[in-house]
């Protein structure tokens, strides 16, 4: 183990729990585990049945995306960056192409703009819906009542890939987003199938919040771990639920809008709790706010172009000018970043991701230290880890 | 028309026709929950395999057979290889006791109900030894906090069943079920319905089921104390455990739910008691796949801390009632 | 606009107070678990969701993006492709390899092969084709044991244009579905082109 980098414990916010005397136990949660999280590896160090140390390794899924768009063009990559975050793909290319619009001034039509926000807060959903079936998954196990909570809630991202089939023709990785605005318009039939959609979402997550909210088994697994401080979650840099489970009310939908998310009324949740049932209701509630801000976007659908750089500008060889720029995005995770350096021809010069999983790991030295065994796995899930984000 | 045969007869074949019976049931009940569990995830169990599935459990038979057997090198051998006998022994042995017509059993023993419950407390010993034999440090942890629940629970497993015996008044399972004629314990206002529910979540904690079956998910993180099993050895504990189920099924319906009473000529009364097993079954099985499951620490404190004294309360409080009865009640 | 939303987060947060208990109610316990037990009971007499494939397939939309194909053209019969190349400049994975052939009246491709293997179906192949030939199928059945059939050459190309049931996206009606279509040369009307709102505004009511 002498390559693995451990974390020092010269920051005193650690927590170091000291037994004295009793032999301590390494144990390796592998990169491949059932936790159906990607591939994570930790290595735990145990007194008994304790965890006291806890040293993530990551990188088994980097896969050069970086240096993969100094060689693509802006056209290009978007389909790629798709694969970054691949449970809520279009996040990743929004952000990418979000920042080079902004450094080439391009202006996003506002029909463009609609379209972005509403399959963005579909991806929400459907990453929400993914969180919650592989949470409830770990918790309750592949044979037992977590694998049921897991297939109704696949069974309801199913309904919202089939919208996004009907839409773009892709189910998981898309390619919808382009330099100037977005490339697919909705076919006829499709707000009103996405009406019925959202609908039916709606009334199936009331189901599971009946099947959830205040089970006894679920809250006697869930409640008072992983508690993150408000201190903590704002010194470490995580984001998301994440946060606002933790009582700090930040959303870059609010904070920073962009994308016509100021014309939008939605309600941004906050707990106080800090632990693995407050980010819970977090997302059970940014659930339905993000459904009605789809049905907002439906409704108030303007007319007019897709994209500013239509026909074959779109598949051209976009010429970006020199000039930088670090855009943000709320993310199903927390704050995706895309820093884009342009130096005037058709690739970028640099371009580096801030993932927002990858951020949120920093925090699990500080949380995981104190609980059982069993509890790594309620506390991973509940901050929603994608390693497409973390290793890029 | 059953007295007549000869009693040595009956000391042969009704064992052998029980334990084959008890066998094909229970591999078909493996079929049973997984459809019933599929139809509850908006899906279908097993299809292809024969007509909806029908030779499913067959064909998983089959492939168990086949498998390889794969033995630790370091593995303590007479214990490895004994485990899963000594772990279905228990679970074959409970079906002797249970009557399943008038008459119609292998041994209406006096004592019916306490045989049942030792002989289905000594699977801890085959547990414990698979743990053991596998020379896997997190089987042995894991046998001992599985030998550890399942004594938690016993108690009020024993507790919960005392109260219909409390009030058919004998322990015989011949008679308590005859003592049901006028009134499913079940419908005994209050203390047949909490009776039956600490039976229930006894049962599902006893056998490892889910809610409770932290150990058998240890999988997640480390591994549960049959993972050095492979092939016909894990064949084995997998029927052990289902047989466990369904004595505890047929227990439960003999016990709670009347046995063989039922609307209909004589000769249907063992089809109405498979009937009520397997209502009990299912309802152990909705139970296990509706909820995710609790840890270890929080399994033994429900048990010690709830279950426990609220059976007891409840045992006092059928004994009064009974003596309240018999001494010119209601 | 922050006081008031966060005011009404908060209202959100206290209705689900007022039902929630700290979990020792044993009312509340039986009652949630009787609500958990009801939802799966529940979920027996919905309709499972299970396509019985391979015997059903389910409906793929018009825009499914399937295999690839290379198509001929509808009034002449000839092949479409023109081997300009500009497939092969766009693909992110770059799979696409084509040869020119030049001819009299128009250009056609001499080679053309296409690694299925490696295609990301971004359809950004069939966004840039000025002549619509390469298309993408709404089928994706091509099952093999050997990766190194999925190199597709132009005839296996043409074929499978042939054999699956084309998607609605072609070149054409992917860029007109995105602005007004580009004018080669400047109109005497000028001005009323640049405003691209309402010239818009009809190009995409006549899209769909």
């Amino acid at each position: 183990m002498s390559t693995v980098a451990t974390t020092t414990s010269q920051d005193p916010r650690r927590v170091d729990l000291d037994y004295a005397g009793s032999e301590r136990l390494t144990m390796n949660m592998g990169p491949q585990h059932p936790s159906a999280h990607g591939v994570f590896r930790a290595i735990l160090t145990l007194e008994g049945e304790t965890v006291v140390g806890v040293d993530a390794v990551i990188g088994y899924l980097h896969r050069c995306h970086e240096k993969l768009s100094e060689t693509l063009t802006y056209a290009q990559y978007p389909s790629i960056a798709s694969k970054t975050d691949y449970v809520a793909a279009m996040t990743s290319e929004f952000a990418y192409v979000r920042a080079a619009e902004q450094i080439g001034r391009i202006e996003v039509p506002k029909r463009a703009q609609y379209l972005r926000v509403m399959t963005s807060e579909l991806q929400r959903v459907a990453s929400h819906l993914l969180w919650l079936g592989t949470w409830c998954l770990d918790l309750g196990g592949a044979l037992g009542g977590g694998a049921t909570i897991f297939l109704y809630c696949i069974r309801e991202r199913e309904l919202i890939l089939d919208l996004f089939e009907s839409l773009v023709g892709a189910r998981l990785l898309y390619g919808f987003y382009q330099v100037g605005g977005v490339r697919y318009d909705v076919p006829p039939g499709w707000v009103k199938t996405c009406r019925e959609t959202v609908d039916l979402i709606d009334s199936r997550i009331s189901e599971y919040e009946q099947m959830l909210g205040d089970n006894p088994f679920f809250m006697a697994r869930v409640q008072g771990v992983g508690y993150i401080s408000r201190e903590l979650a704002e010194d470490v840099g995580i984001s998301g639920p994440l946060l606002r489970g933790s009582g700090v009310n930040f959303d870059l939908r609010r904070a920073d809008p962009y994308s016509s998310y100021e014309d939008f009324q939605f309600v941004v949740p906050v707990e106080t709790a800090g632990d693995c049932f407050a980010r819970y209701r977090v997302r059970m509630v940014e659930f339905r706010e993000s459904l009605k801000i789809v049905r907002q976007a439906l409704d108030g659908l303007p007319e007019g172009p897709i994209s500013s750089r239509p026909g074959l500008k779109s598949v051209a060889q976009t010429r970006i000018p020199k000039g930088e720029a670090y855009v943000r995005i709320e993310g199903a995770r927390g704050e995706v970043g895309c820093y884009l350096i342009a130096d005037g021809s058709a690739k970028p010069y640099r371009m580096k991701w801030r993932g927002a999983s990858f951020s949120n790991l920093a925090v699990l030295p500080y949380i995981i230290p104190g609980h059982k065994v069993a509890d790594v796995v309620a506390i991973m899930g509940s901050v929603d880890p994608v390693f497409g984000e973390v290793d890029r | 028309m059953i007295a007549a045969i000869p009693a040595w007869v009956l000391l042969v074949v009704a064992p052998f026709i029980v334990l084959n019976a008890v066998i094909g049931i229970v591999t078909y009940v493996t079929l049973l929950e997984r459809k019933f569990a599929a139809r509850m995830q908006s899906r279908i169990g097993p299809y292809r395999v024969g007509p909806h599935g029908i030779l499913q459990p067959i064909a998983d038979a089959v492939k168990l057979m086949m498998k390889e057997d794969v033995v630790p090198t370091a593995a303590d051998k007479p214990v490895y290889n004994l485990a899963p006998i000594v772990f279905l022994l228990p679970c074959m042995f409970i079906f002797a006791t249970i009557p399943f017509a008038p008459g119609l059993g292998v041994a209406d023993l006096n004592i019916g109900i306490l045989f049942f419950l030792a002989v289905s407390a000594m699977e801890i010993v085959g547990l414990f030894m698979a743990g053991w034999g596998s020379n896997n440090k997190y089987a042995l942890l894991s046998a001992m906090r599985a030998v550890n629940q399942v004594i938690s629970y016993d108690l009020p497993f024993i507790f919960a069943s005392l109260v219909p015996v409390l009030l058919a008044g004998s322990l015989q399972l011949g008679d308590i079920a005859a003592a049901q004629s006028g009134l499913w314990f079940i419908f005994y206002p209050v203390i047949g319905q909490l009776a039956f529910i600490a039976f229930i979540a006894s049962t599902v904690a006893a056998e490892n089921r889910a809610p409770f079956d932290i150990l058998e998910a240890e999988s997640e993180l480390v591994a549960g104390f049959r993972v050095e099993y492979s092939g016909m050895k894990f064949a084995l504990i997998q029927l052990g455990e289902y047989a466990h189920v369904l004595g505890s099924s047929f227990l439960g319906a003999l016990l709670f739910l009347g046995a063989w009473a039922g609307p209909g000529p004589e000769w249907l009364g063992p089809v109405w008691f498979l009937i009520k097993a397997m209502f009990v079954f299912l309802l152990v099985t909705w139970v296990r796949w509706s909820f995710v499951r609790i840890r270890v620490d929080q399994i033994l404190a429900l048990s010690w801390k709830a279950l426990l004294p609220a059976t007891l309360i409840l045992l006092l409080a059928t004994a009064f009632v009974v003596v309240w009865r018999t001494n010119g009640g209601v | 606009m922050a006081a008031s939303e966060v005011q009404t987060a908060r209202d959100v947060r206290a209705q689900r107070d007022a039902r929630r208990t700290d979990g020792t109610d044993i009312v509340v316990i039986v009652r949630t678990i009787l609500s958990a037990m009801r939802m799966t009971f529940m979920n027996l007499f919905r309709k499972p969701v299970t396509v019985h494939y391979p015997d059903k397939t389910r409906n793929y939309p018009d825009r499914y993006r399937g295999l690839l194909a290379l198509v001929y053209e509808k009034d002449t019969g000839e092949e479409a492709c023109i081997g300009c190349r500009l497939c092969e400049y766009v693909c992110p994975p770059a799979v696409i390899k084509v040869e020119m052939l030049k001819s009299e009246k128009r250009n056609y491709a001499k080679s053309f092969t296409l690694e299925l293997y490696a295609c990301e179906f971004c359809e950004l192949c069939v966004q840039v084709c000025p002549t619509d030939a390469i298309v993408m199928m709404k089928s994706f059945d091509m099952p093999t044991t050997d990766r190194r059939e999925l190199l597709l050459d132009k005839d296996r190309l043409h074929a499978i244009g042939l054999t699956y049931e084309q998607s609605w996206a072609t070149g054409n009606k992917l860029r007109d579905m995105q602005g007004p279509p580009k004018q080669a040369k400047p109109v005497a009307h000028a001005p009323a082109a640049e405003a691209p709102g309402k010239a818009a505004a009809e190009g995409t009511a006549a899209v769909s």
